[in-house]
Parts: structure tokens; C-alpha cells; sequence
């Protein structure tokens, strides 16, 4: 490719790119998952990585994720640097225990002695009917449990310098794409994912939000597909003459509650969009944080958009019923 | 110039859906580039640009193409 031309790239293309240019630079980088290899990634993200660094470096497994996570496991605390896919994040249930107890905890049970740099990266989110196991976020009960650093982008940029600063990261990170922002058709697109990304390699810092758009009445605070969600109520609003701020969270361990508090410092009103489900999750943490530094600061009464606490329906119209959008971001903010 | 559905990419009776245009519309593209990505049956192909010049994109994303189509076309100078 010409690195003259315009470059916008999906959060497919820039995962992968970071990954390629990791591996180019450190022969300790490998990847492991389901149909990673010859295929590319069922979500587009390891494209193109089989033809350059071959099998022994990007390798296909079976379908068994407690045995490969497991591996990773091993290789990281063995000083490789896996990234591993978990294909649905919903099915992290029958790996849990090596994702928890192992990576998560191995470097505090041994003192620190025992680092285990490991990425996994696993897809998130709806809207494209396909059932209750296959269309989960579950923010909240990777956030929820110590030891592991969790990242989930809204865009390419975002994309391309998580994965790279994940992968240099000697803590493990899950990195949480959302399917909906990959650029890939069947899954729905959003073309706000799709932005310019520079070919030279480059890190964000794990932990820092992004103001992606400011505002003077209302704080949106999202991550992923809530923040393109966020952005467009904010258009709404804009057309009825609110101000309203975008917060993009990024990451959720560690969570930057100084952007957010700093936000609502300002405005006064906070609404959380959040497409995991609402009790026990991301947008109880973020109000939270804000009512506990002080609550004095807000004007009106907390508000969260999130996904109802329901399996997810199979039906289309079921499904979107219950789906966070921009109009029921505006409703929210109609209630204040 | 005009992009073409070639007749490598698709089967006869394939319908595919315009994924991604990596450049915009009325935007200058480099031949060789990574230019627009297209979908059948979930599996991805990408496109290069043909030739260098100015994009007029007549195929936007989401839209269904068959071999053969004209997805839009390169104004070279």
C-alpha cells in the first residue's frame, strides 16, 4: 500500500495490523484460536498473519477453549507473549477458570514473580440475530474481577493502539471488540468505526477515556457501540439546542473516573450507555464514581441506558426492542 | 475508469454487499491501494484501486452487487 494514500482502515484491519507489526518485532508474539489461521478470524481480525509468519506462529486450535487458554496461560508465564481469541465472549464459561484463576492471579500467587503478558481477544455485542450465546457483552464480569486490564474500542485508532500497547502490557489485558464495529456486512455496520489510522506502529495508554465530542448540558458516557449510539443522540439533541459531551471510555480496567467526574463537574447531568446488561455492571461503576467523589455536583438524577437484565432474544424485532439507541438516549435525557 | 465486479471474485449466481469503501467519494486514491471491500456467504474480498485518481463511488455500502456490476469509477488526471 502506498503510505501516501488516504488510510481509513476497520477495527478488523488495524487489530490485525497491530498484531503483524508486533510479531514483525518481537518473535516471542504468537496468536492462537478458532479459525484464526487459514480463515483469517470469523470477525476479520487476523487476516493476512498465516501467509506472513506461517503455522507455528498463527495457530489454528480445536474448538476447546479451556485447553488453548490454558496454553496461553503457559506460554505467557513461560515468556511468550500469546494473544489467544476467544472467539464469543459468551462462551468464556468453560475457560473461566484458567482466565481467572490462572492469568489473573498467577502474577499476585507468586508474588510477583510470575508475569504472564497475555492478550485475549474476544467479540462482544448484538443486533444481528443471533441468540443469547452469541451476542452478550459482559463488560462487567471481566471488569468486575482483579488482575486483568480490559480494553474495548469504539474505532480503528483506538483499535490499532490498544492491541499494540495490550500486546507490550506484562499484565494480561481482554481485549473486547464489538462486532457490530468491525466492518465486516453480516454483522451490521457502523461506519463511524471506520476512521484513518496511521501505518506506523503506536500505543494508547491503557486507561485513558477520550472526550470525543464536547459538550456544555449533559455527559454520554459509553464504550464501543454506546459511544456511536452516544454520538448520535448527541446530533438530536444538538438539533433541539443541547450541548451534550461524548465520553468514550476505552478502557475499563483501568477505568478513568477523573474524565468522567471532570465532565459532570461541568454539565450536571450524567447518562451511561451501556449494551451489557444494566444491574451489576459498567453503568452502576460509573454513576458510582461520581456519586462517591461528590455527589453535589450532580443536577439531576444519574441515568443509564443499558440492556435489559434478559437473555438475549433470537427474534430481530425482540431483540432491537431491547437494544440500547440514540432515542432512548434522548428519552433518558428527557427525564432528567 | 470503471470498477468492475471482475469475474474472479464472484460465481455466476452470486450476490454479494458492499462492506467498506476505504476512500470517500470525490476523494484522490493511488492505484494499487486498498480501495473497497465487498461480502459473499461471509467470506470477504477486497479490491485494489485500478488506477490513480479522483474516486466517484455509484455502489455505496450496503448495496448488493452481482459479477459484472459497476461499483463506481476512477476519473484519472
Amino acid at each position: 500500500m502506498n503510505d501516501t494514500n488516504p488510510r481509513r482502515l476497520t477495527i478488523a484491519r488495524a487489530m490485525a495490523e497491530a498484531v503483524q507489526q508486533e510479531m514483525q518485532q518481537d518473535p516471542k508474539v504468537f496468536v492462537m484460536g478458532e479459525d484464526i489461521g487459514a480463515l483469517g478470524g470469523v470477525f476479520g481480525n487476523t487476516r493476512g498473519l498465516l501467509e506472513e509468519f506461517g503455522g507455528e506462529r498463527i495457530r489454528d486450535t480445536p474448538i476447546s477453549e479451556t485447553a488453548f487458554i490454558g496454553a496461553g496461560v503457559g506460554a505467557a508465564q513461560d515468556g511468550m507473549r500469546p494473544i489467544v481469541e476467544l472467539m464469543f465472549v459468551d462462551f468464556f464459561g468453560v475457560c473461566f477458570d484458567a482466565i481467572y484463576n490462572n492469568m489473573a492471579k498467577n502474577n499476585y500467587f507468586s508474588g510477583g514473580n510470575v508475569k504472564v503478558p497475555m492478550v485475549i481477544m474476544t467479540s462482544t455485542g448484538g443486533g444481528y440475530s443471533d441468540g443469547g450465546q452469541h451476542s452478550q457483552c459482559l463488560y462487567g464480569i471481566f471488569a468486575h474481577l482483579p488482575g486483568m486490564k480490559v480494553v474495548a474500542p469504539s474505532n480503528a485508532y483506538d483499535a490499532k493502539g490498544l492491541m499494540t500497547a495490550a500486546i507490550r502490557d506484562d499484565s494480561p489485558v481482554i481485549f473486547m471488540y464489538h462486532k457490530g464495529l468491525q466492518g465486516m456486512g453480516w454483522l451490521g455496520t457502523e461506519a463511524g468505526a471506520t476512521v484513518d489510522t496511521p501505518k506506523a506502529s503506536y500505543e494508547i495508554e491503557i486507561g485513558k477515556a477520550k472526550v470525543v465530542r464536547e459538550g456544555t448540558d449533559v455527559t454520554i458516557v459509553g464504550l464501543a457501540m454506546g459511544v456511536h449510539n452516544g454520538l448520535r443522540a448527541a446530533d438530536q439533541l444538538a438539533a433541539r439546542g443541547i450541548s451534550a459531551e461524548v465520553i468514550d471510555l476505552r478502557s475499563l480496567v483501568p477505568l478513568d473516573r477523573d474524565t468522567v467526574i471532570n465532565s459532570v463537574r461541568k454539565t450536571g447531568r450524567l447518562i451511561v450507555v451501556d449494551e451489557d446488561y444494566q444491574s451489576y455492571g459498567v453503568s452502576g461503576e460509573i454513576i458510582t464514581s461520581v456519586v462517591e467523589h461528590d455527589y453535589s455536583i450532580l443536577r439531576a438524577a444519574p441515568k443509564r441506558v443499558a440492556y435489559p437484565d434478559v437473555p438475549i432474544p433470537f427474534a430481530r424485532p425482540m431483540e432491537q426492542f431491547c437494544l440500547p439507541n440514540a432515542e432512548k438516549i434522548v428519552a433518558a435525557y428527557d427525564a432528567m | 475508469m470503471d470498477i468492475r465486479i471482475s469475474d474472479d471474485v464472484l460465481a455466476d449466481d452470486a450476490e454479494a454487499v458492499i462492506t467498506v469503501w476505504f476512500v470517500n467519494s470525490g476523494e484522490q486514491i493511488v492505484k494499487g491501494a486498498l480501495m473497497v471491500e465487498i461480502m459473499a456467504a461471509k467470506v470477504q474480498y477486497e479490491m485494489a484501486a485500478p488506477a490513480s485518481g479522483v474516486l466517484n463511488i455509484v455502489a455505496g455500502v450496503d448495496a448488493v452487487i452481482r459479477k459484472g456490476d459497476i461499483i463506481g469509477c476512477i476519473v484519472v488526471g
